[in-house]
């Protein structure tokens, strides 16, 4: 296979894409060679997703031109491009919801019955294939009929991943891969990702990961407003340098300076547990903080959050808000107690994609905007035409609808919704996930602002910088239990995996990319 | 690393209502009939319930044509997959089977020209729906009057009484004591669950109807497939004509009204399935039911009128319940 390195495998020529006055792609050039691992980096709303929908079919370009192994693909449609050997892991989940793990991983390929083509499938075969294939690529027990709506956002992903590896692809697209994963899946799948590329494959990479794509690619292109501005060698191009080029500018300091100091105590837990996802938590939350909060997949730091929130509700210990001792049993009374929470899974809790940017920006805050009665809609745009220029939201309007914009910028609007609702304490579950670099520079400055205001922020991620960065101390996770407490000016990376991955003196698994 | 333990569903939301659900659904059936084998002499035989599965067939032939319709479309009640011209189609074929067969054609002949109807009002709705983009609603209300109109030519409004070989062998008796017809409705379910079992076509029709963005990144040919299940759905309405020309001796004006029970019985089958979906099984125990309940009344000596009541109540709470169900937090 090697004799074919370096020759180009997917070349991108001169991509328009429209829609209506939006100008996605604004001839957009770039060229991928075998045996190379290609990044694409570029704003929220640069066009990154439109360049891989167009590449699988499902988006038809306006103008240019699309070769695969140097032959011109015309009319290409997603089944054409898989028989080119070219497979796609899309930003937007491609799974259908009620279909267990075994069926979303072999749609459209079922293993049959006897050998070869027989129409009758073999469902066993199946489920054994598809847990084998996980346990193998990823070391996860996952049971082939467990229905995906069972499954976390990082297990959803791994299927969805697994998929496009079990067909032995030539070409491979990630579009931000590893959004819902955490460090020790993410470190998996680079592994698997350069195992490819030694075989031979041409890998082109979308990811807002700047380090990520420093450590792992071989060239990044750069993509500003629909058209490609850079093509680079990422070891001689610093993070900050990638940066600049995508937003045209110098972003500055990642992380705001805080000079306040904690105040009196928000939340305390004491004792709390909920059988099965975690137990004997006590920490304290004060007012004006930010208090950092990790784990593994299955740590129990999602449940958590979700207990705070209402969602599934703690059944054992104490919370205490503000001194009052509290437990919200629905998110209602959650919003009602002063909380509010940025959902990781923004397509399925954090956003309604028919509605416009303005109603989903302003309904959990809707009350203010009632006045006599009646919706007082000049308020309302001008709040929200506030929050979108406060987090730089790439839209067409306040009234398009949020599924109309990229998927960073789906997520920017659902930050807005909690964030304009004036709630006291704030749980953020993963809230930079698939935002580019200089959007995640206005957020850590907006939760700065908030603390400095009084609110108490609990900050759920597995993004060790931003943690280490923005929190003042960090809560480690592991298997249900609070294993330490960091103070974040002084944590390493390693003394956070360490504890996460259950406390093992030693390194962290498969060599973590800093 | 070992296998890293997994997380478990933060809210376990949507099965254990699912559940429920069935498990209450199945009750109310043996309630049913229970209630009825206890009031009603004569229903518990084994004769009396051949026959529910013989007045049954017509319904569950159009029937299972909804289901791999609403499967392939989608379950959104509104912009999702649905065929209101199964009952005029059925009336239509009905009447041309009866029609040719008056007018000296052979078996063959006239059955071919049936189905073939059925089919071809099945592929004026796909194209309608999948080429022109149609909402469902509106495309076969559209094909549903085209059908009632053309029976009416052919039948000028009136009764065709018909008899032929085929149509004795249809309603006449088959191996086990069972009539052909029941037979025909043991082979078709049969071949239904089969094919949506056994073979990947069940697990790709759900995915086209549930996401179909994903079954065309999965490279499925979406718009083929979607198209098929209409199709399909007219050539059963087809080969339930014949079965209902050899019931009713004929073709007569009114079998139209079959429409809402068709509708009730596809949405009601739905919460005999595990995942609370269309699926042929559930459709089968759902006309079943009705079978026993429609049977169950007149031997009690129970207006039928109340019979359309208790329909219109079930697919009120059918829809209200799966609403419900299905509305996230
Ligand atoms: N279906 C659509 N209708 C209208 N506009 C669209 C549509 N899809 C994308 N756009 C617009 O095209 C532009 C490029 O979107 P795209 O999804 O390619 O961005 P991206 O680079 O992937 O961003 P992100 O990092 O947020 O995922 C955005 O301004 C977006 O609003
Ligand atoms: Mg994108």
């Amino acid at each position: 296979m090697n004799d074919q390195a370096g020759e180009a495998a997917l070349s991108l020529q001169g991509l328009v894409k429209r829609f209506g006055a939006t100008r996605a792609l604004d001839g957009a050039s770039l060229v991928v060679r075998r045996g190379s691992l290609h990044g694409l980096i570029g704003q929220n709303g640069a066009g990154k997703s439109t360049i891989v929908k167009i590449l699988n079919g499902l988006l038809q370009p306006d103008s240019g031109s699309i070769a695969i192994d140097g032959r011109q693909v015309v009319d290409a449609s997603p089944r054409l491009i898989e028989r080119l050997g070219v497979h796609i892991i899309h930003q937007e989940p491609m799974l259908v919801p009620g279909f267990t793990v075994a069926e979303a991983l072999f749609l459209g390929d079922e293993p049959r019955l006897g050998a070869g083509r027989s129409p009758v499938v073999s469902w066993r075969t199946m489920r054994r294939c598809a847990e084998e294939a996980i346990a193998s690529r990823f070391g996860l027990a996952l049971r082939g009929d467990t229905p995906l709506d069972q499954l976390g956002a990082a297990e959803r992903q791994i299927v969805q991943i697994t998929r496009s590896l079990l067909k032995a692809p030539r070409v491979l697209v990630f579009d931000e891969p590893t959004a819902s994963l955490v460090r020790s899946e993410a470190n998996r799948l680079f592994a698997i990702i350069r195992r490819l590329r030694e075989e031979g494959a041409a890998v082109l990479y979308v990811s807002h990961y700047l380090e990520e794509v420093r450590d792992l690619c071989d060239t990044v292109t750069v993509l500003r407003n629909g058209r490609d501005v850079a093509t680079l060698d990422p070891a001689r191009t610093s993070v900050a340098g990638m940066a600049a080029l995508m937003v045209d500018r110098d972003l500055g300091a990642m992380f705001p300076t805080r000079s306040s100091l904690p105040g009196a105590p928000l939340l305390e837990a004491r004792g709390l547990g909920r059988s099965g996802a975690f137990a004997d938590l006590s920490f304290t939350l004060r007012a004006g903080e930010i208090l950092g909060l990790t784990g593994l997949v299955g740590s129990g730091a999602k449940e958590l959050v979700a207990a705070l929130f209402g969602l599934a509700p703690a059944d054992r210990g104490t919370l205490l808000l503000h001194g009052r001792a509290v437990m919200p049993a629905s998110p209602s009374e959650a919003v009602g107690l002063g909380i509010g929470l940025v959902p990781e899974d923004r397509r399925r809790n954090g956003v309604a994609l028919d509605a416009s940017v303005a109603e989903n920006a302003t309904l959990p805050g809707l009350v203010r905007f009632v006045r006599r009665f009646l919706l007082d809609r000049g308020r309302e745009q001008e709040a929200v035409r506030g929050l979108i220029a406060r987090l730089a939201i790439k839209t067409p309007g306040p009234d398009a609808p949020v599924g109309a914009l990229s998927g960073g910028n789906q997520q920017k609007v659902s930050l807005a919704k909690w964030l304009g609702t004036g709630a006291t304490l704030f749980l953020l579950d993963e809230p930079t996930v698939a935002v580019d670099v200089a959007a995640k520079v206005e957020i850590y400055r907006l939760l700065a602002d908030l603390a400095a205001g009084g609110a108490g922020i609990l900050l759920l991620s597995s993004d060790l910088a931003e943690l280490r960065g923005l929190a003042d101390r960090i809560l480690v996770m592991h298997r249900g239990r609070l294993v330490a407490e960091l103070r974040a000016a002084d944590a390493t990376a390693d003394e956070i995996l360490t504890a996460a991955s259950g406390g093992a003196a030693g390194s962290a698994p498969d060599g973590i990319a800093a | 690393m070992t296998a890293q333990s997994l997380s478990r569903p933060l809210s376990s939301g949507q099965m254990p209502p699912a559940r429920l659900l069935r498990i209450g659904a199945t009750l109310l059936l043996i309630v049913a009939v229970g209630l009825f084998a206890a009031m009603a002499p004569g229903f518990a035989t084994a004769s009396n319930l051949a026959d529910v599965a013989e007045q049954s067939t017509v319904l569950a032939l159009l029937a299972f044509g909804m289901t791999l319709v609403v499967i392939a479309g989608g379950p959104d009640v509104v912009r999702g997959g649905i065929d209101l011209s199964l009952g005029a189609n059925l009336g239509l074929c009905d009447a041309l089977y009866a029609a040719m067969s008056n007018a000296g054609h052979g078996d063959g002949t006239s059955a071919l020209v049936a189905v073939g109807a059925g089919a071809a009002v099945g592929l004026v709705n796909a194209v309608a729906i999948i080429r022109f983009g149609v909402p469902p609603l509106l495309a076969t209300l559209a094909s549903m009057n085209a059908c009632a109109g053309l029976e009416l030519v052919v039948t000028q409004n009136t009764v065709l009484t018909t008899d032929s070989p085929l149509l004795g062998i249809v309603a006449g008796p088959g191996a086990l004591g069972l009539s052909t017809t029941d037979w025909i409705l043991v082979a078709m379910t049969a071949a239904l669950l089969l094919v949506m079992h056994a073979t990947p076509v069940g697990l790709r029709l759900r995915a086209v109807g549930l996401h179909p963005r994903a079954a065309r990144a999965a490279g499925l040919p979406v718009a083929a497939m979607g198209a098929g299940a209409y199709v399909a759905a007219g050539t059963l309405a087809g080969l339930a004509a014949i079965v209902q020309a050899a019931r009713l001796s004929g073709s007569s004006p009114g079998s139209g009204d079959i429409l809402l029970s068709v509708v009730l019985t596809s949405l009601l089958g739905v919460v005999f399935s595990r995942r609370l979906q269309p699926t042929i099984g559930g459709t089968l125990a759902a006309v079943l039911f009705i079978g026993c309940l429609v049977n169950g009344f007149q031997l009690v000596n129970v207006s039928s009128y109340w019979v359309n009541g208790i329909e219109g109540v079930l697919i009120l709470s059918v829809v209200a319940l799966r609403s419900l169900l299905q509305r996230p937090g």
